[in-house]
C-alpha cells in the first residue's frame, strides 16, 4: 500500500472516533457541536503523555481517554437541563472556549536541547511517538483500526444490551423513558462520558498520526462534520457514521477534481438526506429489515 | 395501597386539581370520570411525578412519595398508560417490553441476565405478557409499524410488563371498537383479580360502568362525588356537571 | 544494536501481535533533522516549486541521501484535504531538496516533511499560501480559517 493511501486511511479512521462520539449522543438525542473539545483535549493530554512524559502510547491513549471522559462529564451536569438548540450552542460555546484556552496553553519542557510541549497559537508539535519507536505509518494504521474494531465491536454490544435500548429510549422519548424507571440524568451523562472518551482517544490517535496539532485542528468544522457523518450515514447502527466519513473523505480524495467544492457538495448532501432519510441512510426502520432477513435466511437454514 | 391527601395543582392562576384526597385500594378498580378539562390527566401525571405538586401529600404503601422523581416511584410499583399513544417507534414490541421491567424486584436479577437480552425468568414474563395482550406474533415488529389497536394494546402491555401494584390507565379505550372493548374489559378485570390497585380515567361510560367496583367524579378540579356506579349515576351533582358542560359546549 | 533487533521483531510480529508494538518502550534519544522550507509559484495558481533545506540538528551538518516526501494537510480541516505526497528530488548542492506541490486550494497547509532511508522523522512546516505569497505562519500573525 502506498503512503498515500496508508494516510488517507488512516484519516477516515481517526475521524471515525470523533464521529462515533457525536453517534452516540445523536442516539440520546442530543445534537452536539462540540465534540471537537475532547477530540483536543485527547490529542494533547496524549500527546503530552507520550512526548513530555515518556510514557507509551497505550498509556498516553489511555490517558487521552480519560481526560476526555472526565472533561465531558464536567460539562454534561450543567448542560443536562438543556435541550435541542439550546444544548447545541452550550456545547458549540465549550468547544470555542476549549480551543481558545488551548491558544493561551503554553507548556513546555527541555528534551535533548528541543523544547518540546504545547506553545499556544504555534501548536504542539514534534508528538514523535511513531518515530522514535519506529512504528510505520502501515503499522500505526492498523494500532487505528485495531482499536476502531474494538470500538465497534463494543458498540455492536451495546445495541443489543439494556444500555444501547435506554440510549435509544431517552434519544426518542425522554419523559416517557423516566416513566419507565430509567433515571434519565445518570444515563445522559454516562453517554457524555463514553463519548468524551471517544473522542479522547480519536484526538490521542491523531496527535501521533501527525505528530503535529495547533488549536484551529479543533475548530467548529470538525463538530460540524462529525455531527454530520452520523446524520448521513445513519443513526440505526455504529456502521452508519463511519459510513459518513466513508463517504465525506474517501469520495472527494478519490475524484480530486472535487476537493475544492467539498463544502458545497457536503452541504448540500446532509441537506438533501434530511429531507428525504431524516435519519440517514442506514437509519433503524432499514437496519431493523435487514436484521430480520438475517434472521429469517438462518431460521430456513437451520 | 394509594392516598391522595388535599391534591392541588395550580397552573398560573387555573386550579387544575384543587384539593383531592383519593384512595385506591389493592384489587379494586377507581373509576376517575368527569367533564374535559376537569383535571383527571392532571391527577395522573401528578400521581407519577411528571409535575411538583402545589400542595398536598401523595402516599403509596404507607409511604411519602410526593417529592420522589418519575423513576423512582416507577420502581415503587407505578406504571401508567396515556390518553395519546406513547410507544418508543424505533424499538421493538419486544424491546418496549423489556425495557420497562424496572420494578425493584426485576432490577435484583442477575446483572448480565438483566443487561444482555433479559433470559430466565424476565424472558418468560415478556413472553406471557405478550400472549395476554395478543401481541406474540408481533414481537419483532418495530412498535412503530404497528396498527393503532395493536399500539394500545402494547401500551397497556407495557405498564404491566413493570409488574406494577398500581396501574394508571389514562383513556384506554378511546378510538377503539366494541370488539375492543370488550377485550379491554375482560384484561382489566383479570387484573384486578389478581390483586392489582387500577385507577381508571376513561370517557366510555359503559365500560367505567361496568368495570369500576368505585367512581370518583371531578369537575373544575374539585371531587364532587364518590360512590358505587348505580350511586354516582343518580347524583344531581354529577348530572348538573355533566349537562352544564354538554350546554356551555 | 539491541534496539535494532528489538524494532525488527517489533515489525514483524506486527499484524499479529498487534498490541505488543502498541504497549512498545517509551521514547529514547536518537539523531533529528531541522528543516528549512521556502516555496514560490510556479505555472498554474496553485502549483509550487518547494525547495527544502535539511540539517542534522545536532551538527548542523547538511542532511544528504535522504529519501524526502513532502504530504500536506489543511489544519483547518483535519482529515479532509490530504494531499498525495510529493518525492522531493537533492539538488548538486548537498542537503538541497526540492519539490513540486499542487494544493486544493489557497489557504494555511502543514506541509509534512517525510524523512526515511538513514534518518527516519516527519518534521511539520505551517506555511500560508496566498497566490504568488508564501510565507511560515508564526503566532500571533492573525491566522486564517481556509480559503473558500
Amino acid at each position: 500500500m502506498d503512503e498515500y493511501l496508508v494516510g488517507v486511511l488512516s484519516n477516515v479512521g481517526v475521524i471515525s472516533f470523533v464521529a462515533l462520539s457525536a453517534y452516540l449522543l445523536l442516539l440520546t438525542g442530543e445534537i452536539t457541536f462540540g465534540q471537537q473539545a475532547f477530540f483536543a483535549i485527547g490529542a494533547y493530554a496524549a500527546g503530552i503523555a507520550t512526548a513530555m512524559w515518556g510514557w507509551t502510547l497505550a498509556a498516553g491513549l489511555g490517558f487521552g481517554a480519560l481526560a476526555g471522559a472526565l472533561s465531558a462529564t464536567i460539562v454534561g451536569v450543567p448542560t443536562l437541563r438543556l435541550h435541542g438548540l439550546y444544548f447545541a450552542i452550550a456545547t458549540l460555546a465549550f468547544a470555542e472556549m476549549v480551543r481558545i484556552l488551548f491558544e493561551m496553553f503554553r507548556y513546555q519542557i527541555e528534551i535533548d536541547g528541543e523544547w518540546v510541549g504545547p506553545n499556544g497559537a504555534d501548536g504542539f508539535r514534534d508528538i514523535r511517538y511513531i518515530f522514535e519507536n519506529d512504528i510505520s505509518g502501515m503499522e500505526f494504521m492498523l494500532i487505528i483500526y485495531g482499536l476502531l474494531t474494538v470500538i465497534l465491536a463494543g458498540f455492536m454490544l451495546l445495541e443489543r444490551s439494556r444500555l444501547g435500548v435506554i440510549f435509544r429510549m431517552i434519544g426518542e422519548d425522554e419523559v416517557l423513558a423516566g416513566l419507565q424507571g430509567v433515571s434519565v440524568a445518570r444515563y445522559r451523562i454516562l453517554a457524555a462520558a463514553i463519548a468524551g472518551a471517544l473522542a479522547g482517544i480519536g484526538g490521542g490517535l491523531y496527535a501521533h498520526l501527525t505528530t503535529y496539532i495547533e488549536p484551529r485542528i479543533f475548530d467548529v468544522m470538525l463538530g460540524v462534520h462529525s455531527l454530520a457523518y452520523g446524520l448521513i450515514g445513519g443513526l440505526g447502527t455504529a456502521l452508519g457514521p463511519i459510513l459518513g466519513v466513508l463517504i465525506d473523505i474517501g469520495l472527494l480524495e478519490s475524484i480530486r477534481a472535487l476537493s475544492g467544492y467539498r463544502m458545497i457538495i457536503f452541504g448540500g448532501l446532509v441537506a438533501l438526506l434530511l429531507i428525504v432519510r431524516p435519519r440517514g441512510l442506514l437509519d433503524e426502520r432499514l437496519v431493523h429489515r435487514i436484521g430480520v432477513a438475517l434472521r429469517g435466511g438462518r431460521k430456513m437454514r437451520v | 395501597m394509594l392516598e391522595l391527601h388535599r391534591l392541588t395543582k395550580h397552573f398560573g392562576g387555573v386550579r387544575a386539581v384543587d384539593g383531592v384526597d383519593l384512595i385506591v385500594n389493592p384489587g379494586e378498580v377507581l373509576g376517575l370520570i368527569g367533564p374535559n378539562g376537569s383535571g383527571k390527566s392532571t391527577t395522573v401525571n401528578l400521581i407519577c411525578g411528571l409535575f411538583p405538586l402545589t400542595s398536598g401529600l401523595i402516599m403509596f404503601k404507607g409511604e411519602d412519595i410526593s417529592a420522589l422523581p418519575p423513576h423512582e416511584r416507577v420502581t415503587r410499583g407505578i406504571a401508567r398508560t396515556f390518553q395519546n399513544i406513547r410507544l418508543f417507534g424505533q424499538l421493538t414490541v419486544w424491546q418496549n417490553l423489556w425495557v420497562a421491567q424496572n420494578s425493584a424486584e426485576q432490577r435484583r436479577q442477575n446483572p448480565v441476565r438483566r443487561w444482555f437480552g433479559g433470559g430466565g425468568s424476565a424472558r418468560e414474563d415478556i413472553g406471557r405478557t405478550l400472549e395476554f395482550f395478543d401481541l406474540a406474533h408481533k414481537r419483532d415488529e418495530l412498535a412503530g409499524n404497528l396498527a393503532f389497536g395493536e399500539q394500545r394494546r402494547l401500551e397497556f402491555a407495557r405498564a404491566f410488563a413493570a409488574k406494577p401494584v398500581l396501574l394508571l390507565l389514562d383513556e384506554p379505550a378511546a378510538g377503539m371498537n366494541a370488539e375492543e372493548i370488550d377485550q379491554l374489559d375482560a384484561r382489566i378485570r383479570t387484573l384486578r383479580d389478581t390483586g392489582m390497585a387500577i385507577l381508571l380515567i376513561e370517557h366510555h361510560v359503559e365500560l367505567v360502568m361496568s368495570v369500576a367496583d368505585r367512581i370518583a367524579v371531578l369537575n373544575f378540579g374539585q371531587k364532587i362525588a364518590e360512590g358505587s356506579p348505580a350511586e354516582v349515576q343518580n347524583n344531581p351533582l354529577v348530572r348538573e356537571a355533566y349537562l352544564g358542560t354538554a350546554t356551555a359546549a | 544494536m539491541k534496539y535494532q533487533s528489538k524494532a525488527t521483531a517489533v515489525r514483524w510480529l506486527m499484524p499479529v501481535l498487534l498490541p505488543a508494538v502498541f504497549l512498545a518502550h517509551p521514547a529514547f534519544a536518537q539523531v533529528r533533522a531541522k528543516a528549512d522550507v521556502t516555496c514560490r509559484q510556479a505555472g498554474g495558481p496553485l502549483e509550487y516549486d518547494c525547495i527544502v533545506k535539511l540539517i542534522n540538528a545536532r551538527s548542523s551538518e547538511p542532511l544528504s541521501g535522504v529519501s524526502l516526501t513532502i504530504g500536506a494537510d489543511m489544519p483547518s480541516m483535519p482529515g479532509v484535504h490530504h494531499l498525495r505526497p510529493a518525492v522531493a528530488i537533492e539538488d548538486q548542492e548537498r542537503g538541497t531538496y526540492r519539490a513540486k506541490l499542487v494544493l486544493d486550494m489557497h489557504g494555511d497547509w502543514a506541509l509534512q516533511l517525510n524523512l526515511s532511508g538513514p534518518l527516519r522523522d516527519r518534521i511539520v512546516k505551517v506555511l500560508r499560501f496566498e497566490g504568488g505569497e508564501v510565507g511560515e505562519v508564526k503566532a500571533g500573525q492573525g491566522r486564517k480559517a481556509h480559503g473558500h
